[in-house]
C-alpha cells in the first residue's frame, strides 16, 4: 500500500511539474533583474526582515545546471585542489541526474546548500561554527570550525565538503582552507554588496533570486503563481532554494 | 659546567634572527590607526572585525584583513615570484615580524596572503552584455572564458 502511495505522490509531483513548466513562460517574464538584491549599507548588519531564496526552473536549465556549477567554481575557487583525489574534491554545488525507474524519464538538477530555515547542520555543530545568518543564509564560520564534520553527516542534501590539504592563492573574498568544512553561502560577499550570486548570473533565464519575506518580490510572486517544490520536503526543513519542474 | 652554560648562551645569541621592519615602517603613516596602537592591538581589531563580517555581514574596509593585504603586500617580488606568508625568505609583511617574535599565525591557511592578481579573475557577468555567457548555447566564447572552462567539460558529475 505504501508503495502505491509513494508512486502516486511521485506521479502527482511530476504532473504538477509539467503544468508549472507549461505555465511558466506565459505568466511571468523570467530573467534576472538588477534590483532583486537591494544594496545594504556596508556598515549595517543584516536583518531578519529579509530571507534570501532562490527558485530554479529545471525545464529552463538547458545544461542541467552545469554552467551554474562552473560559475560557482570560478567565484570561490574550489574543485581544483591539487592533492585531493576526485572523490575528495570540494563540491559546493553539483548536478544530480534523476531517473524514474518506471518511465525512464530523467532530468538533471543543480543541488547545493538549500539554506533551510531549520538547518540540521546548525543543530549538530558543537562549536556554533555552522550558523544561520539573520537573513537566512546558512554558512560555516570557519574561524571557529574545528573540522569535526558532524554537519556533513547531518546534511540531507550532501551539500558540505571538507578541505583536506593546504591551499594557497584563495580568492580574497572567499577564504577556504585546511581543516574546515565549507559549502554554498549564497555568495554572501556579493549579496552584501547588492549583487546576485554567481550561479544566478550564470543562468539568468532559469533562476529567480530574491527576498522570500517580501510578498511583492519577484520570487515571492513567482512562487505564489507557480509553486516551488523542496527536495525532501518530508523533512520539514523549509528550504530557501526551491525548484520548478521536479 | 660553567663552560657548558656559556656555550649554550652563545648558541642562543647566535640563533636570534634579524627582524625586518622596513615594509612596516614604509606604510606606517598611511595606516588606519596610529603606529603604536597597531603594533599592540592589530589582532584585536582583526578579531572584532571578522566576527562582525561573518556573523552580521558588516563589510566596512577600515579594519578588514583584505585591505591590510592590499596595502601592505605586493603580489609579486621584483623578480616576479609570488610572495607568500610561508616562504622561506620571510619577506611577507606579516611573516617579517611574526617569525621574529615567534608568534604563529594561521590566518593564511584560509585567507589569501597577497592581493588578487590579474590571472585569478573574478566572474563578473554584466547583465546587459552580449559577450559569452556560460549558459548561452549559440554565442562564441572568448579566449579568456575558454581558458577558465578548461578541461571541466565532464562537469556534470552525478551522485
Amino acid at each position: 500500500m505504501s508503495q502505491i502511495n509513494a508512486y502516486r505522490r511521485k506521479f502527482m509531483a511530476a504532473l504538477s511539474g509539467i503544468a508549472a513548466g507549461g505555465l511558466a513562460s506565459g505568466v511571468i517574464l523570467r530573467s534576472v533583474q538588477a534590483n532583486d538584491v537591494p544594496a545594504k549599507p556596508v556598515d549595517q548588519p543584516v536583518s531578519n526582515k529579509v530571507r534570501w531564496g532562490m527558485l530554479i526552473d529545471i525545464n529552463r536549465l538547458t545544461d542541467g545546471g552545469a554552467s551554474m556549477v562552473e560559475a560557482c567554481k570560478r567565484e570561490h575557487g574550489w574543485g581544483n585542489d591539487p592533492k585531493a583525489r576526485p572523490e575528495q574534491q570540494a563540491q559546493w554545488m553539483r548536478t544530480v541526474k534523476v531517473t524514474d525507474k518506471l518511465t525512464k524519464h530523467s532530468f538533471t538538477l543543480p543541488v547545493m546548500c538549500q539554506h533551510c530555515a531549520e538547518p540540521p547542520c546548525v543543530d549538530v555543530c558543537p562549536t556554533g561554527a555552522s550558523m544561520k545568518r539573520a537573513d537566512g543564509i546558512v554558512q560555516v564560520n570557519k574561524h571557529i570550525c574545528i573540522g569535526c564534520r558532524y554537519c556533513m553527516m547531518a546534511c540531507p542534501y550532501k551539500a558540505r565538503s571538507f578541505v583536506h590539504e593546504n591551499l594557497t592563492d584563495q580568492q580574497p573574498h572567499s577564504p577556504r582552507g585546511i581543516g574546515t568544512v565549507e559549502s554554498c553561502n549564497l555568495c554572501v560577499h556579493r549579496i552584501d554588496k547588492g549583487q546576485l550570486p554567481a550561479c544566478v548570473e550564470a543562468a539568468p533565464n532559469a533562476v529567480i533570486f530574491g527576498d522570500l519575506n517580501d510578498p511583492n518580490s519577484r520570487i515571492s510572486q513567482a512562487m505564489k503563481a507557480l509553486g516551488g517544490s523542496q527536495i525532501r520536503a518530508d523533512l520539514g526543513l523549509n528550504t530557501g532554494v526551491r525548484y520548478l519542474g521536479l | 659546567m660553567l663552560a657548558l652554560f656559556a656555550i649554550a648562551l652563545v648558541g642562543c645569541d647566535a640563533g636570534v634572527p634579524k627582524s625586518n621592519l622596513a615594509p612596516a615602517k614604509a606604510k606606517a603613516a598611511q595606516c588606519v590607526e596610529p603606529t603604536a596602537e597597531m603594533r599592540k592591538n592589530h589582532m584585536q581589531y582583526l578579531l572584532v572585525h571578522r566576527d562582525k563580517t561573518v556573523i552580521e555581514g558588516i563589510r566596512t574596509t577600515k579594519h578588514s584583513l583584505n585591505e591590510c593585504i592590499n596595502c601592505h603586500i605586493a603580489p609579486t617580488r621584483e623578480d616576479g615570484s609570488a610572495v607568500h606568508y610561508a616562504d622561506e625568505k620571510k619577506d611577507h609583511f606579516c611573516a617579517s615580524c611574526h617569525t621574529y617574535v615567534g608568534v604563529k599565525l594561521d590566518c593564511f591557511q584560509c585567507h589569501a596572503d597577497r592581493p588578487q592578481v590579474a590571472g585569478t579573475i573574478n566572474y563578473q557577468h554584466k547583465l546587459s552584455s552580449n559577450t559569452y555567457h556560460l549558459s548561452a548555447k549559440g554565442t562564441q566564447p572568448n579566449a579568456s572564458d575558454l581558458l577558465w572552462l578548461g578541461n571541466s567539460q565532464n562537469q556534470g558529475v552525478t551522485q
